[in-house]
Parts: structure tokens; C-alpha cells; sequence
């Protein structure tokens, strides 16, 4: 029996379409392809990305610029996966938004697209540019809500921050501000 | 279908148009099982064996001196004149003492490899290098390098023309490698512990890996590279799982000269078509063709042959925990469809209406008196 991988009719199972892995998988027939879900196996235990520590029950956080949660795991590990979103500080504030071209697996300097979301873009703006560009034209859906909360979070903290109320002055020392 | 090419970049680091057909070697299965283990069995293989002599601790004409003397019974040198008199030797607890189990030089530091599965690591090994995302977690900085596998024109290496090492880091920058060298460089640290006083000063990454053909490209280049930190060379007549899979881990970044490149079809034959230069081996081919799960998935073979999903969007969850209605109002009004009026009316306080009971006339007090 011949495979026929490449052509997929739209007749998906439901409960398959919404696996997270999802199929976002689009290759070139340039070179012997490596499926995201053998790199996985291959890197899972040893990563340059994966940053391990016995505290807190020995929890696996990634340093993957594509890795939206820091979260070493198939789901949200951006190196093994041929489609994967970034979202990064732009430098004079805003975001920067990466993402990976799936015809250049093999060429890692031209692999990845940045687009810069400056910081006077209204936050809504930024999320919806951020959807519009990714998760809403069916590249990598499933990670939708955590590429808008790590844009949400990144523009929090360019907040300037606010300087703490002076502290209300209480009891005797208030008795004698009061005198003076 | 076509055999997969590759880009042959200039030694300026431009892509020419030449293109080369990738080995078949780069089909290799990746197997980081097999490759772990023929690292670890070579890892021993080049280990020098060591011993303290034979003599240390036991060049002393020792003797016990018995009960009776108020000291422990371990042997002591004899003699007088010295400090060195009447202090215990020879035992593991005693100063200039010998060690406790003094190591031996045949101790079993070599295992034996099967040379198949050495085979089979290295070219596992080889095909593994030509994934950027195994280089990337590997550890190599990759972002300027323009393709994988890095082929470049050995017209750049003709005559030895990379015969110094300035020319050779030039090349390394100009094909996109010289990011990885610079990581190195940045990463020599001083190493923890004892292995400072024992020849390994130092810690540092391992850069790119060049492969060259040395009858075509000439030995020259390995003076020039080798003093490039990191950068290590290796014919591709004699590659070295070491070298390909340090660690064991898979994806070396390899600097791939074209003479090199396309004499690996000869030194690892094909599938089918046994190697030129390796007595009964043939290339091994992958278990599975398609290691790709989410398209196994979605294959219409797949696809043709499951049932249609039963119910729609919606579908009732089965084994989910029993909610309380009355503590639960969502519940409460799934049972009870009136409990949400019943609410709003507060139908639940409301005073019975009414009022107060009025008391019996006295026509009914009478009609009962009349008998």
C-alpha cells in the first residue's frame, strides 16, 4: 500500500484537530526532514535550551527565544517545532514577534521573521496584530492565549514604575508633626 | 524524486550556483541510543591507564611492636635518630601510609565495540549534523549560518591556501561558523577541582567541526585551524564519534569542504551499494519512513479508515464529578427549571398570607354550647 502523507483531506477528526501538537507541519522536499516529533525525543532529556534544577520538585524551564511560557515541553518548545511563535522585548519598548519559515529548516540564518510591534501601539493593537499575523491564519493556534499573555506581560513591565505612596504617619510622631 | 542537493558556498561566503547531491550517509536513522553508547564505550577506549607505584607506602622496614607497649598494634618504623622512627606506616590510615587499594594499571578501562554499531553511530552521527535544530540544542550558535549541512567550495583550501590561522578564522566568518568560534572563546573558564593540577586547566565548548578530503584539499588547513579555540579538523577518511557526537549528544556543527562532502558516498556507500572503503558494510536504512506522528495522523490512509467523530461540537462529558444542586444553582436550575423564579419572586421568604388567625366568633362558640 502506498502512504499518501503529503495530501490531507479536511475531514479531520475533531478531537485530532485539537491535539496541541496540531498539525503544523509543512516541509521542504529540499532535505532528509527531521519531524519535530523525533527532535523532540532526540533533545527532550539534553538540551542546549533546557535549563533544569533540583528545586521546586526539579522543575525543566527553556531559554528558547520561541518558547512563549519558558516551559520545557513538546507544546511550547519552539527549537523542535517547525512552526513556532516568539514574543521578545522590542528595544526602545513594544514587542518583537518571531516567527519560523518552514521552507528554510535547513537555512537557520534566514529561518526566522521578526516583526516589531512599537511601544505606542495600544496593547489591543498589539494583540490583535500579534493573532492576525500567527494564530489567525492557522499558524500554531494553539498557542494563541499564551502568545497574547506574554505580550500582555512584556508591556506591563515596560510600565514605568509608580513610587510608593509616602507612609502615613501614625500615633506619637504624628501627635508631634501635629504640635510643630 | 530527486536526491536532495545542497548550496556549495564560496570561501567569501557567498552561495554559488553549484549545487552537490547530499550522501546517502544523511539518511541515516538518527539513533541517539546507539550513539550514546558507542560514545561512551569509546570515551573509555582512550582512556590511558594510571596507577601509583607499586612500592609507594612500602619502602620502610616496618614491624609491629607487639602488645604490651601502650601503642596500637599497626607496624612501625624501626630504628632511631630520626622523626621518621616509631611512626606507624604502611597502613591506608597512616601519614605516608600507602592509599587503600592501590589503584593498578590492569584495571578494565577498554570495552569492546562492535565495529557495525560504530559504523552505524557515525553515520547517525553525521546525518544528525545536518538538522539545525539538533545543532541549535546542542549548543552551537548557528543564526549566521546560511545553510545545513555547511558545504564550502574547496577551491577556497586549493594550494594551501588556508595555511595560516588568520586566513582560516576569515573563512570560518566569512561561510557564517565564526559566531560559533567567538561562543568559544567567551566560554574557556577555569575548571572545578583536581583536573586543574592534571592537564585539564581548562574548560571551554566545543566549536565547528572542519572535514576535509586530504587528498584534495591538503593537509595545510589543519596547522592553520588548530589553534582556533575550539575549532577542531578531521579528515573525512577517518571520522571520529568523538568529534561528530561530543558527549554523546547528536549535531555538531561540521564545516563540510566540497572534496569532502562528495567523497562520502564512497567512504559510506548506500543502502544497497556497499561501501568503497569499509569491508561488508552497508548504510543502515530507518525503521520508519515517516517519523512524523501529527502526519501519520492526518494521512488520508489514516483518516479513511476511523469512524466519524459521534455527536457535534458540543458532546456530554462522561465521568465527571457529581455537583451538589443545592449548593450548585446551575445545577439546581438543570432540575429544577422554576428554581430560577422562584429565586428572583424570593418566593422562599416571602410571609405566608394571611395574617394573623382570626380568632372564633362567638356564633360558633354558641352553636357548640347549644348541647
Amino acid at each position: 500500500m502506498q502512504a499518501n502523507f503529503g495530501n490531507c483531506t479536511p475531514k479531520f477528526p475533531q478531537h485530532l484537530e485539537r491535539r496541541p501538537v496540531g498539525r503544523y507541519t509543512a516541509h521542504t522536499a529540499e532535505m532528509a526532514t527531521f519531524s519535530s516529533d523525533l527532535i523532540w525525543e532526540i533533545t527532550r532529556g539534553n538540551s542546549a535550551t533546557l535549563v533544569k534544577r533540583a528545586q521546586s520538585g526539579g522543575v525543566s524551564f527553556s531559554r528558547d527565544q520561541f518558547n512563549l511560557r519558558n516551559k520545557y515541553s513538546r507544546k511550547y518548545e519552539g527549537l523542535v517545532a517547525d512552526k513556532a511563535i516568539g514574543v521578545q522585548p522590542g528595544q526602545e519598548g513594544g514587542v518583537v514577534v518571531l516567527t519560523k519559515k518552514t521552507d528554510k529548516a535547513h537555512q537557520p540564518a534566514a529561518q526566522i521573521q521578526t516583526a516589531t510591534i512599537p511601544a505606542k501601539r495600544s496593547t489591543r493593537k498589539t494583540y490583535a496584530g500579534i493573532i492576525n499575523s500567527t494564530a489567525g491564519r492557522n499558524y500554531r493556534s494553539d498557542l494563541r492565549t499564551d502568545a497574547v499573555a506574554r505580550a500582555s506581560a512584556i508591556r506591563k513591565s515596560q510600565k514605568p514604575v509608580k513610587a510608593d505612596k509616602p507612609a502615613k504617619v501614625r500615633g506619637s510622631k504624628k501627635a508631634k508633626q501635629t504640635e510643630a | 524524486m530527486s536526491r536532495p542537493t545542497v548550496t556549495i558556498i564560496s570561501g567569501s561566503g557567498e552561495a554559488s550556483k553549484d549545487t552537490i547531491s547530499v550522501p546517502n550517509v544523511f539518511k541515516a536513522p538518527i539513533r541517539p541510543d546507539i550513539v550514546h553508547t558507542v560514545h561512551t564505550g569509546m570515551n573509555k577506549n582512550r582512556r590511558q591507564p594510571y596507577a601509583v607505584s607499586e612500592k609507594a607506602g612500602h619502602q620502610t622496614s616496618a614491624e609491629s611492636w607487639g602488645t604490651g607497649r601502650a601503642v596500637a598494634r599497626i607496624p612501625r618504623v624501626s630504628g632511631g635518630g630520626t622523626h621518621r622512627a616509631g611512626q606507624a606506616a604502611f597502613g591506608n590510615m597512616c601519614r605516608s601510609g600507602r592509599m587503600f587499594a592501590p589503584t593498578k594499571v590492569w584495571r578494565k578501562w577498554h570495552q569492546k565495540i562492535n565495529l557495525n554499531q560504530k559504523r552505524f553511530a557515525t553515520a547517525s552521527a553525521i546525518a544528525a549534523s545536518s538538522s539545525a535544530a539538533l545543532l541549535m540544542a546542542r549548543g552551537h550558535n548557528v543564526s549566521t549560518v546560511p545553510e545545513v549541512p555547511l558545504v564550502v567550495a574547496s577551491t577556497a583550501f586549493a594550494n594551501g591556501a588556508i595555511a595560516k590561522t588568520s586566513a582560516a578564522f576569515a573563512l570560518l566568518q566569512a561561510v557564517g561558523a565564526g559566531a560559533d568560534v567567538e561562543k568559544v572563546k567567551k566560554s574557556k573558564k577555569l575548571r572545578a577541582g583536581k583536573g586543574k593540577l592534571r592537564g585539564r586547566r581548562h574548560r571551554q565548548r566545543r566549536g565547528p567541526l572542519v572535514i576535509y578530503n586530504p587528498d584534495e584539499d591538503g593537509k595545510e588547513l589543519v596547522t592553520a585551524f588548530r589553534n582556533l579555540p575550539g575549532v577542531e579538523t578531521s579528515s573525512v577518511y577517518s571520522l571520529n564519534l568523538l568529534q561528530l557526537a561530543p558527549g554523546g549528544h547528536l549535531g555538531r556543527l561540521i564545516v563540510w569542504t566540497s572534496s569532502a562532502f562528495s567523497a562520502l558516498d564512497k567512504v559510506y556507500g548506500s543502502t544497497t551499494e556497499p561501501s568503497a572503503l569499509k569491508k561488508d558494510f552497508l548504510l543502515p536504512s530507518a525503521a520508519m519512513k515517516q517519523p512524523d506522528l501529527s502526519k501519520i495522523i492526518n494521512s488520508s490512509d489514516v483518516q479513511k479508515v476511523l469512524r466519524p467523530v459521534r455527536g457535534g461540537a458540543i458532546t456530554k462529558r462522561t465521568n465527571v464529578q457529581k455537583k451538589n444542586p443545592l449548593r450548585n444553582f446551575q445545577v439546581q436550575l438543570r432540575l429544577n427549571p422554576y428554581a430560577a423564579a422562584f429565586s428572583k419572586n424570593k418566593e422562599g421568604s416571602k410571609k405566608v398570607d394571611g395574617g394573623k388567625p382570626v380568632r372564633v366568633g362567638s356564633e360558633y362558640v354558641e352553636q357548640i354550647h347549644e348541647n
